[in-house]
């Protein structure tokens, strides 16, 4: 047995690996990774799958609904960690996948691979407590900038983060984008990871102050520019797993059940047959592991 | 089993459990607490329809906390349809407290509208509302009658009484649940907390709204009711906090550990160690000039006969 392939033994077991090896598998992953295209070709049939947020334990599950790499194409949407408590394991397994079966799986990345975003909710704080220090999280933080914006299935179903950006109005644009960095706050690398589709006409500005948001006339339009059947993406919950909007046109896949443990929904993953026929495989969250929840505070009874 | 000492003192009272459900009935009150999953599509389109916002990501709408009184036939609950009902859903007015993001400004300076050439600070807001889901919801009653009346500031018997919920009685039931939970795209935590506990003589509920916007800042919003069983009145204590973001994170024990500052209850210990001129002054809070910060006593006297 390889090396490689013992990492993927051991990281399937939720065994962390030793940093030094760590640090090779990253290298490795970005030598692979600085080749392809912001947007990568994928041929059907492949499945494509969105949030897990270190869900170490559903993540198994999705494999075992969706079949193992490199036995089923996998396109990941990013979102791979943060808030879950094996985001390590999470990621390093993905990526272990990726550098043996480059052509079998494709990671997008999601707007929580970022040093910011990760600095907030868990991961740096999970790397720094499963190693001692914050290097594993820097070397997977250089990973995240070489991560892909989009794959395209066939040329018919593209595969995004978030969404769509009014800078982009055809696949080519997303091409031109130099993606090797931190998630910037502005231009079209920024929308892709994080604005969302609703119920509007045109363009909106989020009442956050910041982040756009897309109506059903934008995706019809981007949709027909791009001879596009379908948009996939991930980014928001979905109760049932996943949510078809604007005549089917745009689709919201959601891989993490039970998210954060508590929220009780069921998560899926997108089938795409040969004929890109759309199955969603709905999934429920793993049985409770003694580990996989570490050990609570004891409520607060006696709170004031 | 040890059988604590007192439980010959402990009033009939009992407690009912199913897995999603746990109330108790004691000296004539029932209290219920549903704790379940999320809200499904049509639970949240209908919801949406009714409160006309932008929903949390996580809304829990089939959690609640009812506390009934059989003999008035008074009920007073919380749930996520109330709290929700109070977040502005238009454009915010003086005293909402309306906030943007932490990089807003960044993130406009470099964009025009999409559908014209003019700067994206001119682009109209899709669907206005208090993204930040501030509610200074204090739950609501079956009936409008009794009324909450202010509380007399000088008689004692008219306030929350601290000494009787630092004692160490029995707690006979405790339940917690949430009503829902955003994290702000990212930019932050919202969430609604219900939690209730019952002890020989009296129960306790603090429901509390808690904001984090990063680098912006913290807010909290309480609501506390207590009630004697022997007596006829229930005291009911709402109050707001308000800090910018920097105060709380020079708070934090190590200052590269962020990680407090997602704990609600330590920030809710700091805001109430923080002097009151700091944190529920109208001229100091976060300058958003929301009309949460204040505390406010009130009682209301139960109807024995219906």
């Amino acid at each position: 047995m390889n090396n490689l392939d013992r990492q993927i033994e051991q990281l399937k077991r939720c065994e962390i690996l030793p940093e030094p090896e760590v640090r090779l598998l990253c290298l490795k992953a970005r030598e692979l990774l600085i080749e392809e295209g912001n947007v990568v070709y994928v041929d059907s049939p492949a499945t494509i799958c969105g949030d897990i947020h270190g869900q170490f334990f559903d993540l198994l599950e999705l494999f075992k609904v969706g079949g193992w790499c490199p036995e089923t194409k996998y396109i990941f949407m990013g979102d791979f960690v943060d808030r879950g408590f094996y985001s390590v394991e999470t990621f390093l397994l993905l990526l272990a996948f990726k550098v043996r079966y480059p052509d079998r799986i494709t990671l997008i990345r999601g707007n929580h691979e970022s040093r910011q975003i990760t600095q907030v909710y868990g991961f740096y704080d999970e790397c720094t407590r499963k190693y001692g220090s914050a290097s594993v999280w820097r070397y997977c933080c250089d990973v995240f900038d070489y991560l892909a914006l989009g794959a395209i299935v066939d040329g018919r179903v593209f595969c995004v983060h978030g969404g769509l950006s009014p800078t982009i109005q055809y696949l080519d644009a997303i091409r031109a984008i130099d993606r090797k960095m931190e998630v910037p706050h502005d231009g079209g690398m920024c929308d892709l990871l994080w604005s969302d589709p609703d119920e509007i006409v045109g363009w909106g500005m989020s009442p956050r102050g910041a982040g756009f948001l897309f109506g059903s006339d934008v995706v019809r339009t981007f949709c027909h520019s791009n001879d596009l059947d379908l948009i996939a993406r991930a980014h928001q919950l979905a109760m049932e797993g996943y949510k078809l909007m604007f005549d089917r046109r745009i689709v919201t896949v959601w891989s993490a059940p039970n998210y954060c443990y508590r929220c009780g929904n069921v998560a899926s993953i997108l089938d795409l047959d040969e004929d890109l026929r759309q199955e969603y495989k709905v999934f429920h969250h793993a049985p409770p592991d003694p580990r996989s929840v570490p050990a609570k505070r004891p409520p607060a009874e006696y709170f004031l | 089993m040890d059988v604590p000492s007192t439980s010959t003192a402990l009033p009939p009272h009992n407690v009912d459990e199913s897995a999603t459900s746990k109330s108790i009935s004691i000296h004539g009150w029932k209290i219920t607490t549903v704790s379940t999953s999320i809200s499904n599509a049509a639970e949240l389109d209908s919801l949406q329809a009714e409160v006309d916002l932008t929903l949390p990501e996580m809304t829990f709408g089939n959690n609640s906390v009812t506390l009934a009184h059989a003999a008035s036939g008074w009920t007073y609950a919380f749930d996520a349809r109330g709290a929700l009902g109070e977040v502005c859903n238009k454009e915010l007015s003086p005293g909402d407290g309306g906030v943007k993001v932490g990089y807003a400004e960044d993130w406009a300076k470099t964009r025009t509208d999409p559908d014209s050439t003019s700067p994206v600070s001119a682009m109209i807001v899709a669907k206005p509302y208090d993204w930040t889901y501030t509610t200074m919801y204090a739950g609501h009653a079956s009936k409008s009658k009794p009324k909450w009346q202010a509380a007399d500031p000088e008689d004692p018997s008219q306030s929350i009484p601290m000494s009787t919920l630092t004692r160490p009685d029995p707690i006979l039931y405790y339940a917690a649940t949430q009503l829902f939970e955003d994290e702000l795209h990212d930019n932050g935590t919202s969430t609604y907390m219900v939690r209730v506990r019952v002890m020989p003589t009296c129960f306790f509920l603090l429901a509390r709204f808690s904001l984090r916007v990063d680098n912006v800042l913290f807010r909290q919003h309480d609501t506390r009711i207590f009630h004697e069983f022997s007596s006829d009145l229930l005291i009911r204590e709402t109050a707001g906090w308000e800090v910018p973001y920097a105060t709380i994170r020079a708070r934090l024990p190590n200052p590269d550990d962020r990680a407090p500052l997602t704990d609600t209850q330590w920030v809710a210990g700091i805001l109430n160690e923080m002097p009151t001129r700091v944190t529920q002054n109208n001229r100091s809070g976060a300058s958003t000039g929301w009309r949460g910060l204040m505390r406010r006593i009130e009682i209301m006297r139960l109807d024995h006969d219906k």
